[in-house]
């Protein structure tokens, strides 16, 4: 008997080499179409859900923003940002207090179609179904992640939200902020001025639902979404992909035909005027890891995507394409970044807290040229304070005192502070997430600060307990960021804004009597000069007290192939899917070479 | 036998309930503060307490444990505080997909190292074997993050062997993107699979019924299979036991790289962002499988070697 054993090992190994080449029959012979128009985006985290009111991640945005449309969007080339309607048949009318505000809905608009709907046809959208889907937003009992865009501010909202939770009140009751005076005009009331209002309602949280597909798959509506926009829901490989299909019934929009300065030559007019959307089917692909992501970009798997930290190098040289990236007809988008990111102090802290000489020794001893080498690839702008570039209130020019990196400066200071070369001080525990990045971060702040005789004390931590700490007012000090939700100043402020305290947004606790109050009149204050004019007082006081070591402002860079057409990038706008083009003959031709 | 099987099952329990506690402490002590956490960014104190209501965490401590058991023994657990699905149906979703991946790279590991253990056994104290001890060590010290980068890198990117990453929820689609995670998976167990058969099967060589066959005449083939073999498999089913649970909870890092939609990836994220229903759903889910299968494994001691019983 041939031995039985050596049977198994030799079908082992055949079954193995089998393996290999049935995997090479399969996906070596991928074809690329000429004619799909697909657009692959690449997701870096998974997707949640697709219902609107807990869209408050990027990626269930991104997804959610091509299914649901809001009643304002952004322009798209236009910079610095600029509001039109989208589901809005024009910008409302605002009542010379600013409190009213009058929308007249868009005639013609229809809900995808679904068997929801009366013989599956998607049914006209109406002013109520606004009203109902802003009660949602705001309904005690679905928690949703949006609420805060309306907290407090449109009449009768709150009120009916608590008499909902003590089972007073229901869909039925109405709200005297939210009223749809007729089929096409939806009336808001605010309780007070509220400027960022047409910011909040280009965003996805407000977007209407249909209440028959709400009603018909109640909480699992978040898996059958279904809205007005240039797509719909298809399918959803949960933790993979989302399939979107061409709304043919798409109440329609044509390409923008101006833009921004440059944007002509940058080609971003050659579609002006045409029909959107341009392609037949979206792709959301939902990859967590870097490497599967820049490998399947580099193969012409995905149209365009965000480089991956430690992939900078191979891409950009002096901040520009390598000649090898070139050669592969991959081209360079940077923007600036709507963000700040920030050493923040918890001013309810005994030490730092009382201490602003301190503060500002800690500001001074902090190395933000080097940090922007080592942690940002050299592609980031210093922040000078909260406020970013391409929004209003940024000065270019202004520079804050304390941001300039200065060791002997930051040592006089601290002696100020009662610590001549750091004798006597405390050590400083500084919070930083478990994350490898976040860790050199955090060492990298150590060595700087042990340069002028503080100590301290590195707390790794999960984000769920950084959240609880910073909360919770345990946290001395931490590095966090901020990404705008609207392009205004104010978004920004409103993390210094005392009544923020926490758990509120304003982690760091600061409080200044004289910043409320500028904050409070600017709030009710309409863009314009004066506005601006208060938030650079309100920057000033920020200077003087020094609650954050303000750290960057990030540059974003953005690759894509020679085969996507109209590529514009900002971070505050998320519905650009449908400007996008796919031209299938460059991606066949030129993906063939990849 | 029957009896046995009722006694072990009903040892579960309190090692249940055990885990119950445990992990309810860990995440009361460890975990962040999962009302604050949902009301994002723009948190007020109303709405952190309202969410807490809402979630049931404003009890008393010893209530929130009576639920937390009642859940986890009702396999009952609502939806995850992150994503707002059901975890049900995370679980049927993930679990098709984690297992198409580890079923496959368990058998093909046992089916592979046994031989290679066997068979490097048979020439053992020749160079040959010495050779394949360095080379099982050396497979056995690179971390696994080495395998996938450079499998993914090399097989799939460079050489085009394979798809990148990705998925296809249809039997027939989904092999393609599952072979090199598989293979990845094959080599990762390979050297230590290997080393600990081979010491296995080299610990019965020297045992006297090996003389006693080889005296009779018996060949080397027969003795390696017949004998050797059926006699080591005590360990080789306390190993494939052990494994089981993983095999069903997924692979964490090959799912993730490869875009495979598993449990192994669902509950990393469920860790990261203290969703505590998932976290308890896959804690008591290993739990249960590690016990289920500590209990089949004695059985099968039984069945495969008659002078093992079960009392």
């Amino acid at each position: 008997m041939y031995s039985s054993w050596r049977i198994f090992f030799h079908a082992s190994i055949i079954s193995a080499i089998c393996l290999i080449f049935a995997g090479c029959t399969n996906s070596c012979s991928q074809k690329v179409s000429d004619t799909d128009s697909t657009l692959n985006v690449v997701l870096s985290a998974n997707v949640k859900g697709l219902d609107p009111i807990y869209a408050n991640d990027t990626y269930s945005n991104a997804v959610i923003s091509n299914i649901s449309e809001t009643l304002l969007e952004y322009h798209y080339l236009k910079r610095p940002l600029e509001l039109q309607p989208l589901l809005a048949e024009s910008m409302p009318e605002v009542s010379d207090n600013g409190l009213t505000h009058t929308f007249k809905i868009k005639k013609g608009v229809k809900f995808h179609n679904n068997e929801a709907f009366e013989n599956g046809i998607g049914r006209e959208l109406k002013a109520q179904d606004f009203v109902y889907s802003w009660k949602r937003l705001a309904d005690p009992r679905l928690q949703a992640d949006g609420f805060w865009v309306f907290d407090g501010k449109i009449k009768g909202l709150n009120e009916w939200r608590d008499k909902v939770s003590a089972g007073e009140a229901d869909y039925d009751t109405p709200i005297e902020g939210i009223e749809a005076t007729d089929d096409y005009t939806l009336v808001i009331k605010l309780s007070k001025p509220y400027y960022q209002l047409h910011y909040v309602l280009a965003m996805g949280f407000t977007s209407p639902v249909a209440k028959e597909v709400v009603d018909k798959h109640g909480k699992e509506y978040l898996n059958h979404p279904v809205g007005t926009g240039p797509y719909k829901f298809a399918n959803w490989v949960r933790n993979n992909k989302i399939e979107l299909v061409k709304n043919e019934n798409w109440h329609g929009q044509t390409y923008p035909t101006e833009g921004a300065t440059g944007d002509e030559e940058a080609g971003l007019l050659a579609d002006a005027g045409k029909t959107l959307p341009f392609n037949d089917k979206i792709t959301f692909h939902e990859v967590t890891e870097a490497q599967p992501r820049w490998l399947n970009f580099m193969k012409g798997n995905y149209e365009y995507m965000g480089i991956p930290k430690d992939n900078f190098d191979s891409a950009i040289a002096e901040g520009d394409l390598t000649p090898e990236m070139k050669s592969k007809g991959v081209q360079l988008f940077k923007t600036p970044e709507p963000d700040v990111t920030y050493v923040a102090f918890n001013m309810k802290d005994p030490i730092l807290g009382k201490n602003e000489n301190l503060r500002k020794a800690i500001a001074l001893a902090y190395d933000t040229k080097t940090s922007i080498e080592k942690f940002y690839n050299g592609q980031a702008l210093p922040a000078q304070s909260p406020i970013p570039p391409s929004i209003d209130a940024y000065d270019p020019n202004f520079e804050n005192p304390f941001k300039k990196f200065d060791v002997s400066k930051a040592k006089e200071f601290l002696e100020k502070a009662g610590f001549p070369e750091g004798k006597g001080a405390p050590v400083i525990e500084y919070s930083a997430l478990t994350s490898s990045t976040a860790r050199q971060m955090a060492e990298f702040f150590k060595q700087n600060m042990a340069a002028i005789g503080l100590q301290v004390k590195i707390d790794s931590v999960s984000w769920p307990q950084l959240q609880k700490k910073i909360k919770e007012a345990q946290a001395q000090m931490w590095g966090i960021a901020w990404l705008a939700d609207y392009p205004d100043a104010e978004n920004f402020l409103q993390l210094l804004y005392g009544p923020n305290k926490t758990p509120g947004p304003n982690g760091a606790n600061f409080a200044n009597s004289k910043f409320d109050e500028l904050y409070k009149k600017a709030a009710i204050l309409p863009p314009g000069p004066e506005r601006t004019q208060l938030y650079q007082e309100m920057r000033d006081i920020f200077v003087n007290e020094m609650p954050w070591v303000p750290g960057v402002h990030r540059l974003g860079y953005y690759l894509r192939h020679g085969w996507i057409k109209n590529f514009k990038m900002h971070s505050i706008i998320n519905n650009h899917f449908k400007y996008l083009r796919v031209d299938a003959k460059k991606r066949a031709e030129l993906k063939a070479k990849l | 036998m029957a009896k046995f099987i009722i006694r072990r099952t009903l040892y579960m329990i309190p090692i249940l309930l055990g885990i119950a506690l445990i992990t309810f402490l860990l995440f009361n002590m460890a975990g962040g503060d999962p009302a604050a956490q949902a009301a994002g960014k723009y948190a007020t104190a109303e709405r952190i307490e309202e969410i807490r209501t809402e979630l049931g965490l404003d009890g008393p401590l010893y209530v929130q444990f009576g639920r937390h058991v009642q859940q986890m023994l009702t396999f009952d657990f609502g939806r995850s505080w992150a994503t707002k699905q059901t975890i049900s149906s995370m679980i049927t979703s993930g679990i098709d997909a984690s297992m198409s991946l580890t079923v496959p790279t368990l058998i093909i590991t046992q089916i592979i190292t046994i031989a290679l253990a066997l068979f490097i056994a048979f020439f053992r104290g020749t160079l040959f074997d010495k050779t394949s001890l360095i080379v099982c060590l050396a497979l056995l010290s690179f971390s696994s993050l080495v395998y996938i980068l450079y499998g993914q890198f090399s097989l799939a990117f460079n050489a085009g062997l394979f798809p990148i990453s990705g998925w296809d929820p249809s039997w027939v689609g989904r092999w393609q993107y599952l072979i090199l995670p598989i293979l990845i998976g094959v080599m990762l167990s390979l050297g230590g699979s290997v080393l600990f058969y081979r010491t296995v099967f080299i610990d019965q060589l020297h045992q006297d019924y090996v003389r006693t066959a080889r005296s009779k005449g018996l060949s080397d083939n027969v003795i390696m299979y017949k004998h050797i073999l059926r006699n080591a498999l005590i360990p080789i089913i306390t190993v494939v036991v052990a494994q089981m649970p993983f095999v069903i909870v997924g692979s964490l890092l090959i799912e993730a790289f490869f875009q495979i939609p598993g449990l192994g990836g669902m509950t990393y994220q469920a860790i990261n962002n203290a969703d505590f229903p998932v976290i308890k759903a896959m804690t008591m889910i290993g739990a249960i499988l590690y016990l289920v299968f500590q209990l089949v494994a004695d059985i099968l001691y039984a069945v495969v070697d008659p002078r093992v019983q079960v009392r």
